[in-house]
């Protein structure tokens, strides 16, 4: 009992450096207050949504509101609808090609792009940086878009959503700075001697050494992809089955600010469908969700090394 | 952004030699020599010429009375006439005035709302709870805007959430998701859940760079946590308080279009209209021609150019680096 009085007691485990002082009690409620309230207030909505996706209509009814906090009963009604082969499975798969074959043309373009800008002094390569450059200060604008996409007969046709959009110079840049900075010179100098060629240092050399950043970079583009709405409203209003984000934001229009007077279900009537329940609702919400929280760990974990390392340190 | 910087000194060092064989080539040999990267450039230049040089040089129009039914060379010029409409369009200097204010309104509440983040974030010692809540808040950075406008009308629209709970006390259902006059509270709180967090996690990265051993020296001679804040940690982080500026101040007119169209309906397209969706109503859905929507974009995109380079060269003046340098 008495060895056991006379330990000392083990310093509270603390990375706040030595000569920083404990900051008062108040001073640390009021920041755990805010980052509790900002938290929460990301959180539970996304809880909230997530559990009325699995709430059947009597509980929904029940509660007599959109969403719920608790789940009563659950029902997989609502899932079962999105992947029943109608609209919304047509459009989940349309969502999917877009964003995995838009990626894929993307990281071609952009990878290829990066790399030959990586080699300062060869041929034409001022000019060819500053067409890229060029682009951050100004913008075409969108009637001059849509025309051109017009003209190149790409109107109402799913390429419109990638092909005006394949190219970030932001992520091209990015790409750039990592390849000029981190991958030593002398190791390409070395392969050069030996006789490689640029396709071939590029894909046997410079690929396999940029795996995370590739990855960053692509997801970048994937979550663009996914998220288009702006460009389907634009360029293929005409289609039948639209990008994901067009249908959710059709469901949410059909029971939210229309017109006085108007029938929140006529548009869904017109069509002969019943209006989306908010558990139909907020189903699709978590469909549009899930791939992006499972990309985020990723994307995360490697934004701030690779990212921010090739953009702000240039 | 940044990475523009990384212009000014061509890295040389990396292939000594580069130098001095190029000065010896000539362009003949310079192509039998680089013609792999060119080819590797390509799809970069046919992907930039077809839609960004493209509809840039496409902005002509905004000076002819254009038509599609007829050959190109056929469509007279009007000078100016068509901006000259513009500016006497009845909805025109709304949207400009809505734009502008939603505009400054971000970046009066958002900007300080990242620093301010960043800074509290900065300041927790415990990696777990810091890497926890990064996560959290940066999260919402990567969901679209329907997403995010579903959101909120589930939460704080007339039959969401918060209005439920409110009538389950006796209160009244908010009307805060389709009432006009509080659009830039809604908005700002949009922006404070959706984008806040990109915002902090650039100053985080910023706060990061900064020479840990600056602050110890500080404290050592006596500087308590305010100071140490005000004459270590934000001169550290001016160069990208600057920089975002710049950005922020060049992209002035392009608030976006999502957030607006999206909520436009709800809200009403007073409150709701800026540049970009008067472009789309008014001309491109709407029964203004080609000319007009032109000369309304090209007018956004001239005063983008015009600002970002003045917004740069300010920045010169006052000894930073902006967002390039002259090379």
């Amino acid at each position: 009992m008495t060895a056991v009085d006379i330990k000392p007691k083990p310093r509270r485990q603390s990375n706040r450096p030595m000569w920083d002082e404990e900051p008062s009690l108040v001073g640390k409620s009021v920041k755990a207050l805010f980052l509790i309230a900002y938290a929460g207030a990301i959180l539970v909505p996304l809880w909230a949504i997530v559990a009325t996706s699995f709430a059947s209509e009597d509980a929904l009814s029940r509660a007599g509101g959109n969403l719920l906090l608790i789940p009563t009963d659950l029902s997989l009604a609502a899932y079962t609808e999105i992947f029943s082969g109608g609209a919304l499975t047509d459009s989940l798969l349309l969502t999917i090609i877009l964003t995995t074959g838009g990626t894929a043309f993307s990281m071609v373009l952009t990878v290829c792009g990066a790399y030959a800008l990586s080699r300062t002094g060869s041929l034409l390569h001022r000019p060819i940086l500053m067409l890229v450059l060029f682009t951050f200060l100004f913008g075409p604008g969108m009637y001059p878009s849509f025309l051109v996409v017009q003209k190149l007969g790409l109107f109402n046709d799913y390429l419109s959503l990638i092909l005006p959009v394949a190219l970030s110079a932001f992520n091209l840049i990015v790409l750039r700075a990592f390849f000029m900075n981190t991958i030593p010179g002398e190791l390409l100098d070395a392969a050069r001697i030996d006789g490689a060629g640029e396709f071939r240092i590029l894909l046997t050399i410079v690929l396999p050494m940029s795996k995370a950043i590739l990855a960053v970079v692509a997801l970048f583009y994937a979550v663009g992809y996914w998220n288009i709405y702006f460009s389907a409203v634009l360029y293929t209003p005409g289609l039948e089955t639209q990008p994901i984000q067009v249908v959710l934001q059709r469901m949410l229009m059909s029971t939210q600010g229309l017109p006085e007077g108007a029938s929140a279900t006529a548009q869904y009537q017109d069509q002969g469908e019943a209006a989306p329940t908010a558990a139909l609702k907020m189903a699709v919400v978590v469909c549009t969700v899930i791939p992006i929280v499972i990309m985020y760990p990723f994307i995360q974990k490697h934004f701030t090394k690779a990212v921010i390392t090739g953009a702000i340190k240039g | 952004m940044a990475t523009l910087q990384s212009e000014a000194p061509p890295t040389t060092a990396r292939t000594p030699n580069a130098r001095i064989v190029k000065r010896k080539r000539s362009a003949a040999q310079r192509l039998r020599h680089d013609w792999p990267l060119l080819v590797l450039a390509l799809p970069v230049i046919v992907q930039l010429a077809l839609f960004f040089y493209w509809p840039s040089a496409w902005n002509i129009i905004a000076f002819m009375d254009y038509s599609p039914h007829r050959p190109f060379w056929e469509n007279p010029f009007v000078g100016f006439a068509w901006f000259e409409r513009l500016f006497n369009d009845p909805y025109f200097v709304p949207a400009l005035l809505n734009t502008l204010k939603f505009a400054a309104a971000h970046l009066l509440f958002l900007f300080p709302l990242s620093v301010v983040l960043a800074l509290v974030m900065h300041s927790v010692v415990s990696t777990k709870v810091r890497s926890t809540f990064q996560s959290i808040v940066y999260l919402p950075y990567f969901f679209s805007w329907v997403l995010v406008v579903t959101v909120f009308v589930q939460v704080l629209g007339a039959d969401g959430l918060v209005s439920n709970w409110l009538m389950s006390l006796g209160g009244d259902r908010l009307t805060f998701t389709s009432n006009p006059d509080t659009f830039l509270v809604l908005a700002w709180m949009q922006w404070a859940w959706k984008d806040a967090g990109w915002g902090m996690i650039i100053f985080l990265a910023a706060l990061a760079s900064i020479n840990p051993s600056l602050y110890e020296a500080a404290a050592v001679d006596g500087a308590n946590r305010w100071r140490r804040m005000w004459h270590i940690t934000l001169p550290g982080i001016r160069p990208v308080i600057i920089l975002l500026l710049i950005l922020q101040i060049g992209g002035i007119l392009s608030v976006g279009f999502e957030q607006y169209q999206l909520q436009r309906n709800a809200i009403g397209y007073q409150a709701t209209e800026v540049l970009d969706t008067y472009v789309y109503y008014r001309s491109v859905i709407g029964t203004e021609g080609a000319s007009f929507g032109t000369a309304a974009g090209l007018f956004k995109g001239a005063i983008g150019l015009v600002l970002i380079l003045a917004a740069n060269k300010v920045a010169h003046r006052l000894g930073e680096q902006g967002i390039y340098q002259k090379s």
